[in-house]
């Protein structure tokens, strides 16, 4: 199997092999030109590119969080945006279990489009799925066409995550990465062995969050 | 700097000036930095190049350095008006050079160029008295179409003596601001004085726009300010009227360039006033002499001519110390600190530097001459010169001066001859592609013959694609000086609606822009040709991937490939599907974009030169040698590692893969590769490939092989080819094909997976196209799969059963 040779759990120096990795697969849908491969970059490396190539097909990336004990590593699947690219998405949000929905607060258009991956989310990807819905390039509030509020209520409303965030100055977007993180269930069937296409077997899910040894 | 003539009219020149520096952090309202105004020049620049008329010096290329530093390099032709003597020229050679002059301002003006900048030191003439206008297209290219917003902070046109009196009073954009320049200017001769030489720049502001405010002729009062009422007075009465009208107070009361060459005194002489230089034969000339300024600016680059070093060396470019370039004032409440303002004239150096090319001559000294004129269709005379080169790298023949020198000269024969001689450029793009001419190459392999069609092409009508084109263009390729200047932007704009608007069964995909980025960037002034090279570059290699509901031809494409792969390096290939690292996953956008969405520029031109002499299955054969390539790293790691790979793709050396992919691309026979989503120009036939399923091909890790592929390996290649036929012993001894091996597949047990169990020696397969033939073509598979498992490469499944071969196989070919 692909990952075996690299076993389980981090060596920390310090010796504390107690740590759990989890890993997780995370997809980016929302349509072209939001900033999703903007915020993976700005997750993953850090960094901001103002010419960021357009994404065809798919990108994938991957990236660790650490949530008390808990390693959790993000397997990140970057999707095209632009709809024609569409029939590609189930293979990538197949078998996820965090997703996060982009839109441009500059743009009511991709917000609308938004709220129709969160409906085939729903539908179509697993049941158990953490849906988180990014409204970025916040840094451009001035040329906001899509209220906080509003969008807010749509997520409360969805039981979405919601968070505007900036790519560009990397407001929110760890943060929004970390709360996915708490929000998954962190058993034991998730562990480093886990192939990128995961079964979906998570109806174990604990409640809550982070879950404790 | 003062040029003297030398014997050579035309030389290379060089000056420089600083674009304006945008504030730190300038945001435009899209939250991107702004455009460096470099860029835009450098965008605004390129038409220039194309300009080719006597009457200009012609644009050879414009370079960016450092903090928005920008050099232009131009052809600079005898000497400026400003250095020959105002005195004792007579009557007949100022007619030729008011002419000339005319005739250069006309056509820029035609190409909705004003010049403002014209005044004697642009002007230049040569012991003829033939005039180059250069640098007309200074104001051109520091300006945007919107707003004439300014890419610099100093005025164009610094003389005032020429400046007409509306742009004094600040309305530019008129031709015929020019016309009085040139009025000035030929008064001036006539007159044999310099103007106004004691007075200061105010008083001659004035003195300009006083005759604005009185009656009277110009000339006349130029004239008396001068004391040569006389010469006035005597002046040939039509000349006297045609020089008064260019001075015209009123701009619109001043003729056009057109109206000026049509009149009485210039048509009556035209034979003697235009261009004309006494022409050498062609043993006289110097070896720079036969060569266009554009191919000497090209080779003296390669003899390692830079012209940064060029003008430092002439004092030029001056680096400052760095403790001159801190801030002078910090407001500490703004935290905002005040920039040094360069002085205006550190902005623009009016000075120009005539490049030497004293090592260029030299070096082409040593040329045959006979090298120059390459005699193409006489069999006695070779033309194909510096063949020994051929086998070193190509990056050592891209720099070498001899061999490009050769290749330029040849494939520029060529192309005069187009498309007649398109089978001769074939041949010899087979050996390499000169950058220098790259762009028109490309159009002759692909067969493009511009007709004017695409002007007439809607590109301006929205619609519903623009929105995509639009936030795409500002993300493709964008380190490069071409497509992120706004004028890239605007042609690729162009380019894409244009495409997609004469292709009504077609829709936009992303990954449209990169595969046209190419094209425009080898042909930036050329909008038709690199239209025209995309539209005929699609259907031969992506045919139908551009339909709205494209998934069967991809889906087809990558199973090809996978087979490809499978074919050519069946152990990566096995580990590959181990791990389920399907081509889905990472060769969607090397498809659609030829991979040009995946690499950069300076290696998609590496890569394109040779797929473009390959057929549609070329790309195939790039894909599984960039697999090739990582084939160590790939081997080793799992499904996450491999994809991170692609994600980013590492540096993949585009010779090495090119080689790799012409090795296989030769040894695999066509049906291999048979796609049924090819653009087809000829019928296939029976004993091709036809009617297969997708789903059949999807379910085969091998490739199947036509019956005529076959027959023609085992009648022209027998060495190269093994038969394992499948049937039972009393068949095969019924007919079989010579020299196979027949293995009755009842007989065989594949549980064991390796080749010991069948008793066939690894070495008899190794570098051989194998062919499993059988009746029952799940049999076939089966073996087949046994083969790959076993690592051998090359393996193929015989389409159609083996009783279509027994009709057609040749009687000398048939085994006893
Ligand atoms: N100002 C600002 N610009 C951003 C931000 N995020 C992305 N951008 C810019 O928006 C453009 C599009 O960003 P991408 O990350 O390529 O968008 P995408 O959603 O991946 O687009 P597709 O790959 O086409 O689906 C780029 O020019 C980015 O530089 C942000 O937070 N603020
Ligand atoms: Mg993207």
């Amino acid at each position: 199997m692909a990952n075996n040779q690299r076993g389980g759990g981090i060596q920390r120096p310090n010796g504390a092999t107690q740590n759990k990795i989890c890993q997780f697969k995370l997809v980016l849908l929302g349509e072209s030109a939001v900033g999703k491969s903007s915020l993976v970059l700005r997750f993953v490396k850090g960094q901001f590119h103002e010419y960021q190539e357009s994404t065809i097909g798919a990108a994938f990336l991957t990236q660790t969080v650490h949530i008390e004990e808990t390693a959790v590593k993000f397997e990140i699947w970057d999707t095209a945006g632009q709809e024609r690219y569409h029939s590609l998405a189930p293979m990538y949000y197949r078998g996820a279990q965090a997703a996060i929905v982009v839109y441009d607060i500059q743009n009511q258009d991709s917000f609308v489009r938004a709220q129709t991956w969160v409906k085939e989310l729903q539908r179509q990807a697993s049941p158990n799925i953490v849906i988180a819905l990014a409204g970025n390039k916040a840094d451009l509030a001035a040329s906001r066409a899509v209220d906080y509020e509003e969008a807010k209520q749509y997520a409360d409303e969805n039981g979405l995550l919601f968070m505007e965030t900036s790519a560009k100055t990397a407001v929110n977007v760890n943060e929004i990465f970390l709360a996915i993180a708490k929000k998954l269930p962190k058993n034991e069937g998730t562990g480093p062995q886990q192939n990128i296409r995961p079964s979906g077997n998570e109806t174990n899910r604990t409640s809550g969050n982070c879950c404790s040894k | 700097m003062s040029p003297a003539v030398s014997k050579i009219n035309s030389q290379l020149s060089a000056f420089t000036f600083i674009a304006k520096l945008w504030q730190n952090e300038a945001v435009s309202s899209n939250g991107l930095p702004l455009t460096a105004n470099s860029i835009s020049i450098f965008g605004r620049f390129q038409i220039l190049k194309s300009f080719r008329n006597d009457n200009l010096t012609q644009y050879l290329n414009i370079e960016r350095g450092k903090h928005e530093r920008t050099i232009v390099i131009s052809e600079y032709y005898g000497s400026s008006l400003n250095e020959t003597s105002n005195k004792n020229i007579q009557y007949e050679n100022i007619l030729k050079i008011f002419y000339q002059c005319m005739t250069g301002l006309s056509f820029i003006h035609n190409n909705d160029i004003v010049h403002h900048n014209l005044e004697p030191s642009n002007v230049l003439i040569d012991e003829w008295h033939n005039v180059k206008l250069f640098n007309y297209g200074f104001y051109y290219m520091t300006r945007g179409d919107e707003d004439c917003e300014e890419y610099v902070t100093f005025p164009i046109g610094s003389n005032i003596r020429y400046i007409a009196p509306e742009r004094i009073l600040g309305n530019n954009g008129n031709p015929k601001s020019d016309v009085w320049s040139l009025g000035m200017i030929i008064a001036e001769l006539v007159f044999g004085i310099s103007l106004w030489t004691n007075l200061k720049f105010p008083i001659i502001a004035r003195k300009i726009l006083s005759y604005c405010t009185t009656t009277g002729s110009v000339l006349e009062k130029i004239a008396r300010d001068h004391n040569c009422l006389e010469v006035y007075n005597n002046l040939n009465s039509d000349f006297k009227d045609l020089l008064e009208s260019c001075l015209a107070v009123e701009s619109k009361n001043r003729p056009t360039c057109h109206e000026i060459l049509n009149s009485s005194i210039f048509i009556h002489h035209q034979e003697s006033i235009a261009f004309k230089v006494h022409k050498k034969g062609i043993r006289e000339l110097a070896p720079m002499e036969r060569l266009e300024i554009s191919q000497i600016y090209y080779l003296w680059q390669l003899t390692g001519g830079d012209v940064h070093s060029e003008l430092k060396k002439e004092g030029l470019i001056r680096s400052e110390a760095p403790i001159l370039t801190v801030p002078r004032l910090v407001l500490l409440q703004s935290s905002k600190s005040m920039p040094n303002y360069k002085s205006q004239s550190s902005l623009f150096d009016q000075r120009v530097v005539i490049l030497n090319t004293k090592n260029l001559s030299d070096r082409l000294a040593l040329i045959p001459k006979r090298a120059f004129y390459p005699l193409l269709h006489c069999p006695r005379l070779p033309y194909n010169f510096g063949a020994e080169m051929r086998n070193l790298p190509l990056v050592i023949r891209e720099r070498n001066i001899e061999y490009q020198f050769y290749r330029v000269v040849l494939f520029s024969r060529l192309l005069k001859g187009y498309p007649y001689t398109r089978d001769l450029i074939i041949e010899e793009a087979k050996k390499d592609i000169p950058p220098f001419l790259r762009g028109k190459i490309w159009a002759a392999l692909l067969n493009v013959i511009p007709t004017g069609r695409y002007e007439k092409v809607d590109k301006v009508t929205p619609n519903q694609t623009d929105r995509q084109i639009e936030v795409d263009i500002p993300r493709c390729h964008q380190y490069d000086e071409l497509l992120s200047s706004p004028t890239g932007h605007y042609k690729l704009k162009r380019l894409l609606k244009a495409w997609v608007t004469s292709h009504p069964q077609y829709v936009y995909w992303q990954g449209l822009d990169s595969l046209t980025a190419p094209f425009l960037v080898t042909n930036f002034n050329d909008e038709e040709t690199a239209f025209l090279s995309l539209y005929n570059f699609i259907p031969k290699y992506l045919h139908n991937f551009f339909l709205k509901d494209n998934s069967i031809i991809i889906k087809e494409y990558l199973t090809k490939f996978s087979q490809l792969v499978t074919f050519h390096e069946p152990a990566l290939s096995k580990h590959l599907n181990t791990i389920s690292f399907i081509p889905e996953l990472f060769a969607i956008p090397w498809v659609l974009t030829m991979f040009s969405h995946v690499f950069p520029l300076h290696k998609i031109l590496h890569l394109w030169d040779r797929l473009l002499i390959g057929d549609s299955s070329y790309p195939l054969f790039i894909g599984v040698a960039i697999l090739k390539q990582l084939k160590s790293t790939l081997r080793e790691a799992g499904f996450n590692e491999c994809i991170l790979l692609f994600s980013d793709l590492p540096d993949i050396i585009m010779d090495t893969c090119v080689i790799a992919a012409d090795e296989m691309y030769e040894k695999t026979p066509k049906s291999i590769c048979h796609r049924k989503h090819v653009w087809r120009t000829e019928e296939l036939e029976i004993f091709d490939i036809t009617n297969i399923e997708l789903s059949d091909i999807q379910k085969e890790i091998s490739p199947r092989i036509s019956a005529n592929n076959l027959i023609y390996l085992l009648k022209e290649k027998p060495n190269q080819v093994v038969v394992f036929d499948l049937r039972p012993q009393n068949d095969y001894k019924r007919w079989h094909i010579r020299g196979s091996i027949n293995l009755p597949y009842t007989n065989l047990m594949l549980s064991d997976r390796r080749l010991e169990s069948i008793n066939v020696e690894r070495n008899t397969l190794q570098d051989k196209v194998v062919v499993v033939i059988s009746v029952s073509h799940d049999n076939a598979s089966l073996f087949a799969d046994f083969l790959v498992d076993c690592e051998i490469s090359m393996v193929s499944i015989l389409h159609n059963s083996i009783n279509t071969l027994h009709s057609i196989l040749p009687s000398n070919l048939f085994g006893t």
